[in-house]
């Protein structure tokens, strides 16, 4: 039976059932959006890995090669000359069906057994394994895929389909298809012969890799296979390759939870606005409890008691929307992998328990943090009847100092974090939440000198009802506080967000006007070369005065993968790279006779190297040193990368493949009819993208844009949490003044008036939350700009503060508090003054 | 009654307030015994010190100087929480705004003090049907402090004061915010049950009528007992 004492305090919050929902939904938001961020990233993740782990199968190693890959010719030397039988080649990239994107694997069914289980168990009433293997080897365009995979696209057993790859359509027929029993990481793969696949990936001769299985701790076999390669060709460990590609999104991941946790910091003030309010409200209460022999830690314990259950419902309930929201996020998430980091394709949110206990613990972790503040509070009442509200002021001024000098104290930390802590991610976030932090505790001194300042001030403007409400922001300073607080760092995220974002953004657009120095840019759709007579054709085009050609390469060793770019460049494209710590002229002297490579800043920064170190990188012949002639600014949206002249590219690897161009026109072309001609050209080829310059820098900022979709989601969702506290402190508030206010009604004020005033006093409450929020927000993302984006991803940004951002940021803290306020405004103006006093 | 226990004895008592630079002496040296089973009126002006007196007797406040015994305890020598704890065991208060927890029944209320003594609820339920039955609430259990007139709501307090049997009843102003005749029927049934069960009673309060039904009546003048 639940002790009379917790009776009455739960009682309480039962009969101001608004009140309770407000601060229930302040953490359900908070955990909602932990929860789902959370969600979303690890089912991205798992999604991943488990895709990975499915295609690797039983593989504990892969044999890789260069740029190109590994040579046809090496698999047959292993097996036939080598007598290594664990072995299976493979030719993967990326199709579409449809307009569904999906990964095909090319493979060997021969060989399949050794590495992959699920190749082999197909299920259909017509193909069983045997009769897909001679599918397989007789028919070209024979595919298989799971059932959930074809169900999903809406292919029977049988069907033919459309497959986009390399730029061309093929036509494939499904002939079986492989039970997933619940494996998702078996989602969008699609199996065809090794043979198509090279064929419709444009790979003739060459394999992706080779998988390779060695036992445990069997060194033999492990150097046997090394030794069987040749020069080149590498054999790294399986796992260890999915964890590096998987690991590449840490730091983007890493942000989506700060800025989760922001929303749960929202959240945490408003948790601390509402039982501070509760626990003054019920001042009476608790001074006759503590009167009939409550004890402190009796008082402290229902506190923190009733706190933990309201805590714990409001983060069950946050969990149960956090898995909803986490649904929608994971498509924000997962495009933003894709269009960064790597391939993943998930569908559905995949409810990890540790996120759950997670979400819960936040939840109610936040609420016993935030109530333990008013809880300590509550047992220093004497046990007298009442403590006057004058009395409670006095307090709240009393340590008024103390507070400030606290928040200080963590704004000082934060600085000192940031200059010690390196180039670590989490130190440079902690430091954030500190900054925030220490500015929240500053505010409350800063708004009581305010208030007392403009009281005066709006007095001499709109009389005695606008001084009351300014001064009433002061005088009632343990209650408005908070609510200012919380509003004020939910506006200075967002000010901290777009200010960041904008200087980024504006960054981008410049770094890209600088570097796309070509007329027109076309190139290969997806993965895979241009047509080598195609190119020779384009350059020969009307109005086409010369040419520049792009490579894209992933270059991996046991380090991890390097994004490799090769350029043959014009002189007049020198100028689109900045190069950033030596001479330009020296560095395009040196650029196509010597083996220099050129670094990108976000490579530069995460690698630790600048102008004048060496690189070793694999190269056709071996691992090879590279002198790094120079950094150039980049904000290439794949971070890293090594840029390398076309002919130090052809010294070290056996890949004359180009798959893009830059056309440079003469002055008198006509831009429009080149890119027809190209169109005309490339017609019956593989399809091409053809763009003007003015096109492709739309397209990069469209990208750009898409990628922080997601942080928009995230700050409008704090800010809903900041809405709700501003309205919850505001409904709180007008319940503590309802004899104030009945006493004004009684006095001779109209509702209007007394409406007025409050509507008045939750519009300067805005105002000083925003102005507020303008400095916090400022150097909010300063710190964003200057050491998380750059920790986080390498990337220098220019920051530039614009006045709208500032502007329209304290015109919704203004407008966010008045609409917060037109409830309780016209509650209090309907008071009944009888009935309000004697309630009081 | 000579050879009757002393229930409360203080023993120069003091108490001052500082208000900004001044010093406001309230209680100036204070000494005075109760006997068990005495009821002793406090009469004085507002401001007088009657309910800060109240406070020091029931553990409530700590005084500047001198102590306070009551049952035997010598309440100034006990810390915060073991004053707590004393208060729960042996005081009971009667306030003049009734003080009743508006979100708990009428039973509940009473309930309140015997949790807290840790009374077993069985004992504790009949306990709290004897004690309505005897203030006439017997029928409004259930009822919530809200539905109740005032002198019904003064009838309970004083049922939840002396519900845990305590030595001591301290109340104060108990029918200031009541009509005469109600207040006279809180008075009646105040005195007789305090009476019946031997209780030390001390009653802060303005009214000469109050005063009356007491054994004993003190003024409180500029800080000193007359």
């Amino acid at each position: 039976m639940i002790p009379v004492t917790y009776r009455a305090s739960f009682s309480y919050l039962l009969r101001h059932p608004w009140q309770l929902v407000l601060s229930l939904i302040g953490i359900v938001i908070g955990v909602a959006v932990i929860v789902a961020v959370d969600l979303a990233n690890s089912s991205a993740r798992k999604a991943f890995l488990m895709s990975m782990d499915a295609i690797t199968g039983q593989a504990t190693h892969q044999v890789i090669g260069g740029p190109l890959g590994v040579p046809e010719s090496v698999y047959a030397d292993l097996r036939v000359e080598h007598g290594i039988r664990q072995i299976a080649p493979v030719v993967d990239g990326s199709i579409s069906i449809g307009g569904a994107s999906a990964q095909l694997l090319g493979i060997d069914l021969f060989a399949e057994q050794e590495i992959r289980g699920f190749t082999g168990d197909v299920r259909s009433a017509e193909t069983d394994a045997s009769s897909l293997f001679v599918d397989f080897l007789v028919e070209p365009g024979v595919v298989t895929t799971s059932e959930h995979t074809a169900r999903e696209l809406g292919l029977a057993v049988g069907d033919t389909l459309e497959v986009s790859a390399g730029g061309r359509q093929h036509e494939a027929r499904l002939v079986a298809v492989f039970p997933d029993d619940g494996n998702s990481g078996l989602e969008r793969i699609v199996v065809t012969d090794i043979a198509t696949a090279q064929e419709w990936l444009g790979q003739a001769g060459w394999l992706s890799r080779i998988d390779a299985r060695v036992g445990d701790g069997d060194a033999d076999a492990l150097m046997r296979l090394e030794a069987a390669l040749p020069d080149g060709l590498q054999v790294l460990s399986a796992a260890g390759r999915t964890r590096s590609t998987a690991d590449m999104s840490r730091a983007f991941m890493t942000n989506l939870t700060a800025m989760s946790l922001l929303a749960l910091l929202v959240g945490l003030f408003l948790i601390f606005n509402s039982v501070n309010f509760s626990v003054l409200q019920r001042r009476g209460l608790i001074g006759v409890l503590r009167a009939l022999g409550l004890t402190r830690r009796q008082l402290l314990a229902m506190i923190l008691i009733e706190a933990g259950v309201i805590g714990l419902v409001a983060a069950t309930f946050g969990v149960v929307f956090g898995v909803a929201l986490g649904e929608q996020l994971l498509d924000l998430v997962s495009r933003t992998i894709n269009d960064l980091y790597f391939r993943v394709n998930v569908t559905d949110v995949s409810i990890e328990p540790f996120s759950v206990i997670k979400g819960l613990v936040a939840g109610v972790g936040a609420a016993l943090v935030a109530a333990a503040v008013p809880a300590i509070e509550a047992t220093s009442y004497p046990p007298q009847l009442a403590l006057t509200r004058s009395t409670l002021e006095r307090r709240a001024g009393r340590v008024l100092p103390l507070v400030t000098l606290i928040g200080v104290a963590g704004m000082i930390a934060a600085v000192i974090l940031v200059l010690i802590s390196g180039s670590d991610l989490v130190a440079g976030l902690t430091a954030v939440f500190l900054l925030i932090l220490g500015f929240a505790l500053c505010i409350p001194l800063v708004v009581r000198a305010a208030s007392t300042i403009g009281a005066p001030l709006a007095g001499k403007i709109g009389g005695s009802s606008a001084r009351m409400a300014v001064a009433g922001v002061a005088s009632g300073l343990s209650r408005t506080a908070v609510a200012i607080v919380a509003l004020a760092v939910a506006v200075s995220a967002t000010i901290g967000v777009s200010v960041m974002v904008d200087s980024f953004r504006g960054s981008v657009s410049q770094w890209l006007e600088q570097t796309l120095r070509a007329d027109i840019y076309t190139g290969s759709l997806r993965e895979g070369a241009m047509d080598p007579a195609l190119i020779e054709a384009i350059r020969k085009l009307d109005g086409v005065e010369t040419i520049s050609t792009r490579k894209r390469a992933s270059l991996e060793d046991a380090n991890g993968r390097t994004q490799l770019r090769v350029f043959e460049l014009p002189p007049a494209a020198f100028d689109g790279f900045e190069i950033l710590d030596a001479d330009p002229a020296e560095v395009w002297l040196a650029w196509e006779h010597a083996d220099t490579i050129l670094v990108s800043e976000p490579y530069a920064y995460q690698n630790q190297v600048g102008a004048g170190d060496r690189l070793t990188l694999p190269t056709d012949f071996g691992p090879r040193d590279f002198r790094i002639a120079a950094t150039f600014q980049s904000y290439d949206i794949n971070a890293s990368a090594v840029t390398m002249s076309r002919a130090t590219y052809a010294r070290h690897y056996r890949d004359d493949s180009i798959d893009s161009l830059g056309l440079y026109l003469a002055d008198s072309a006509d831009i429009d009819s080149v890119i027809a001609a190209v169109e005309a050209l490339s017609a019956d080829g593989p399809r091409l993208y053809v763009t003007s310059n003015e096109g492709l820098q739309t397209e990069s900022l469209r990208i750009f844009d898409r990628t922080f979709v997601i942080t928009d989601v995230l700050y409008w969702l704090t800010l809903g949490v900041a809405f709700i506290g501003i309205l919850s402190a505001m409904v709180a508030l007008q319940l503590e003044r309802a004899r104030e206010f009945a006493t004004l009604r009684a006095l001779g004020m109209t509702p209007v008036q007394v409406g007025g005033m409050i509507t008045a006093q939750t519009g300067v409450i805005g105002l000083l939350s925003g102005l507020a929020a303008v400095p916090l927000g400022v150097v909010m993302a300063y710190v964003l700009i200057k050491v998380i984006n750059r920790r986080a991803f390498g990337w220098q940004i220019d920051m530039t503060v614009a006045p709208d951002i500032l502007g329209v940021s304290v015109l919704f803290a203004i407008g966010a508090a008045l609409l917060a306020g037109l409830y309780p405004a016209w509650r209090a103006g309907q008071s009944q003054p009888a009935i309000a006093m004697r309630e009081e | 009654m000579p050879g009757t226990p002393i229930e409360i004895q203080l023993r120069a008592l003091s108490r001052r307030f500082r208000e900004g630079e001044r010093e406001h002496v309230v209680l100036d040296g204070l000494d005075l015994d109760i006997q068990q089973g005495e009821t002793v009126a406090l009469r004085g002006r507002s401001g007088s010190g009657k309910s800060t007196l109240l406070n020091l007797v029931g553990g409530i406040d700590a005084p500047d100087a001198g102590t306070v015994t009551v049952a035997g305890v010598d309440v100034t020598s006990l810390t915060e929480h073991d004053r707590t704890l004393f208060r729960r065991q042996h005081i009971g208060f009667v306030y003049q705004a009734f003080n009743l927890v508006p979100t708990l029944n009428v039973a509940d209320n009473v309930r309140l003090v015997l949790e807290l003594n840790q009374v077993p609820a069985v004992k504790a339920s009949s306990r709290i049907d004897k004690l309505l039955a005897a203030v006439d609430l017997a029928d409004r259990a259930g009822s919530f402090p809200d539905v109740l007139s005032g002198g019904e709501q003064q009838r309970v307090a004083i049922a939840r004061a002396l519900a845990h049997e305590p030595a001591v009843l301290l109340a104060d102003e108990p029918t200031g915010n009541l009509d005469d005749t109600t207040a006279d029927g809180v008075l009646m049934l105040l005195d007789k049950l305090v009476r019946d069960s031997g209780r030390t009673m001390l009653i802060a309060t303005h009214s000469q009528h109050v005063a009356s039904h007491c054994d004993r009546v003190l003024e409180l003048h500029n800080g000193k007992l007359e």
